[in-house]
């Protein structure tokens, strides 16, 4: 009975969770300009490559693409390079009163982007970097160090003071400590970490839409927003086939390193 | 996973952050002599206080002074605290606080209740994997895509109505997003769809470090179904909820991209959350004062409830 009525419960929510996704999918296969106005449940032809095509390159989803793909990785190893050399300050060199530099990078972290908006945008208009990419991978790596910084801070602290101290006697230097032991035995938080700041760069709206206007710096969320807003132009099944491709990246981030990405999870919940 | 989440015991403490490690407790006396300067190895640390601080940390205290200035993006005016009394009377700030309210509450309702019941039902399941893999799915793609696809179900002639006409409830159908508070609550439900997964994915880690003596010992003394899990799953999740929890309130005060893409806010400010007034004030409306006092309101908020919340928590979440 309770088994039964157990297999029921997750066999609808599968359900519930698969229809959107099943939507999304049959609908992207409609012809751009055979949509009738309301969803189709079941393929209407097959016109998926057009679609992701007139998305790709007309709505200018291509361009964006390329360039978040830039942002996300760029900035994702520099905010994890950083960060982790901050932490191995923090954590394993006499740095005076570590809790306060700890609680200065984090508190990145605690405040609602809002807060950092305005100012940001004054800051870029007069050093010229608004609607560039320059200035949009200097925030966007600012805005991966302090999340990054947490997580490999956490895993850092369980690692045996041993091994440094046995280094310091033999000699090594700060730097070799760092690149020829933290940095290898860590290599699974640093790419947790990696995932993690990828995807949040990846999937930034916010940021994008205030410090860029232009679409060769516009990051890929971006693109899609303005796609949709334009929804009576192109159509229902070009902005669906808009949002497979941008949500793409992530998804085979997420399938290919899920036991990477399980054990970051598991950084941040303990 | 027990080894794992004891041995990391002093990070669930937030207040208290272990300010040394025992390496540098042991070696605290010759420290001095073996590691170089103290002051030296904050060049470590100086990239990353260089970013944080010129992008984050300075830009939070210009918006904090910032408010207290008539700033239309070209001339600006001291006027001390009167965005915030215009903020207070402002109508909008009521429906806007309601609505963020009900993002706080429809989070911790839907997607952490969801996911701890999807969490337990599909524990030692066969293919729970496989049905846990489909409701993460979601939480992979970013919010700007949830939304276009919600807003492809939600419209009048969208598929959630094409599915009440064709049950026999068309009677149910409606303009989800064009009237309040529907629209927030479709918004809600949207979220829902795509953030449970993350929950279901902590607390089945959660479920994994329970530790399997207890629910056997409880087993043998006849404790099952409802009070096993209102005795023995719960109280040993509590570390993990706490987590889960503090997530959710955070995430949803400062929920964005799926609530501008979606409605942006709309019809007339009615689904907007402070999130989105701080937003549209700054930059649509090009009052940047005001959108900074809106700023700090949400950050105070944000901030408060975490901290109330965690304060609460933590200590308890040690054993």
């Amino acid at each position: 009975m309770g088994r039964a009525l157990r297999n029921m419960f997750v066999a609808g929510c599968v359900l519930l969770w698969l229809i959107p996704l099943y939507l999304l999918i049959v609908n992207a296969l409609t012809p751009a300009g055979g949509y009738t106005g309301t969803p189709d449940w079941a393929p209407r032809g097959f016109a998926i490559l057009d679609n992701l095509s007139i998305a790709w390159s007309e709505a200018g989803i291509g361009q964006s693409f390329l360039v978040s793909l830039l942002y996300s990785v760029v900035c994702g190893s520099v905010a994890v390079l950083v960060a982790a050399m901050a932490a191995f300050a923090v954590v394993v060199l006499p740095v005076p009163r570590p809790a306060f530099w700890f609680w200065l990078i984090y508190s990145g972290t605690l405040f609602p982007l809002q807060m950092f908006l305005a100012p940001l945008f004054g800051l870029y208009a007069d050093a010229n970097l608004y609607d560039t990419r320059l200035g949009l991978m200097l925030v966007y790596a600012a805005w991966a160090v302090p999340f990054a910084f947490f997580l490999i801070r956490n895993q850092m602290t369980t690692m045996p003071p041993e091994v440094t101290e046995a280094a310091m006697l033999d000699g090594a230097s700060f730097r070799r400590i760092f690149w020829r032991i933290h940095v290898p035995l860590m290599s699974s938080g640093l790419g947790a970490a990696f995932i993690f700041q990828f995807t949040a760069v990846w999937n930034d709206l916010l940021l994008g839409i205030t410090l860029s206007r232009s679409p060769e710096v516009q990051p890929v969320m971006a693109a899609l927003t303005t796609l949709n807003s334009a929804y009576g132009s192109s159509g229902p099944p070009v902005i669906l086939a808009g949002a497979l491709i941008v949500s793409v990246p992530t998804l085979l981030v997420f399938l290919l390193f899920r036991g990477l990405f399980l054990r970051g999870v598991t950084a941040i919940a303990r | 996973m027990s080894e794992t989440l004891s041995a990391a015991g002093p990070i669930r403490v937030k207040r208290r952050i272990p300010t040394r490690t025992p390496g540098q407790a042991s070696g605290a006396a010759t420290a001095r002599g073996r590691l170089g300067s103290p002051a030296g190895s904050l060049v470590w640390a100086a990239p990353a206080l260089a970013f944080v601080g010129v992008l984050l940390v300075y830009p939070f205290f210009r918006s904090v002074y910032g408010s207290l200035f008539e700033d239309n993006g070209f001339t600006s005016e001291f006027i001390g605290l009167d965005n915030y009394v215009r903020l207070a009377e402002d109508p909008i700030l009521g429906r806007s606080l309601i609505n963020t309210v009900m993002w706080v509450a429809g989070t911790l309702l839907l997607p952490v209740v969801a996911g701890l019941l999807i969490a337990v039902a599909t524990h030692r399941m066969r293919l729970g994997n496989l049905a846990q893999l489909v409701i993460v799915l979601p939480y992979a793609i970013s919010g700007a895509s949830t939304a276009v696809l919600w807003k492809f179900m939600l419209t009048s002639d969208g598929a959630v109505n094409q599915v009440l006409g064709a049950v026999g409830l068309g009677s149910l159908a409606q303009p989800w997003l064009l009237e309040w508070p529907q629209n927030t609550v479709s918004l809600i439900v949207a979220g829902t769809w795509q953030a449970t997964g993350i929950n279901v994915v902590l607390f089945t880690i959660g479920l994994r470090a329970i530790p399997r003596d207890i629910v056997e010992a409880a087993h043998l003394d006849g404790v099952s179904g409802w009070s096993m899990f209102r005795h023995i799953t719960l109280p040993q999740l509590r570390a993990m909820t706490v987590v889960v929890v503090g997530m959710a309130i955070v995430n949803s005060l400062k929920a964005f991209d799926l609530i501008w893409v979606l409605t942006q806010g709309g019809p007339s400010r009615s689904s907007e959350t402070l999130a989105l007034t701080m937003y549209r004030e700054a930059f649509r409306l090009f009052h940047v004062g005001y959108g900074s006092a809106v700023a700090l309101v949400l950050s105070v908020i944000v901030v408060a409830a975490s901290w109330l919340y965690l304060r609460r928590q933590m200590p308890g979440a040690r054993d």
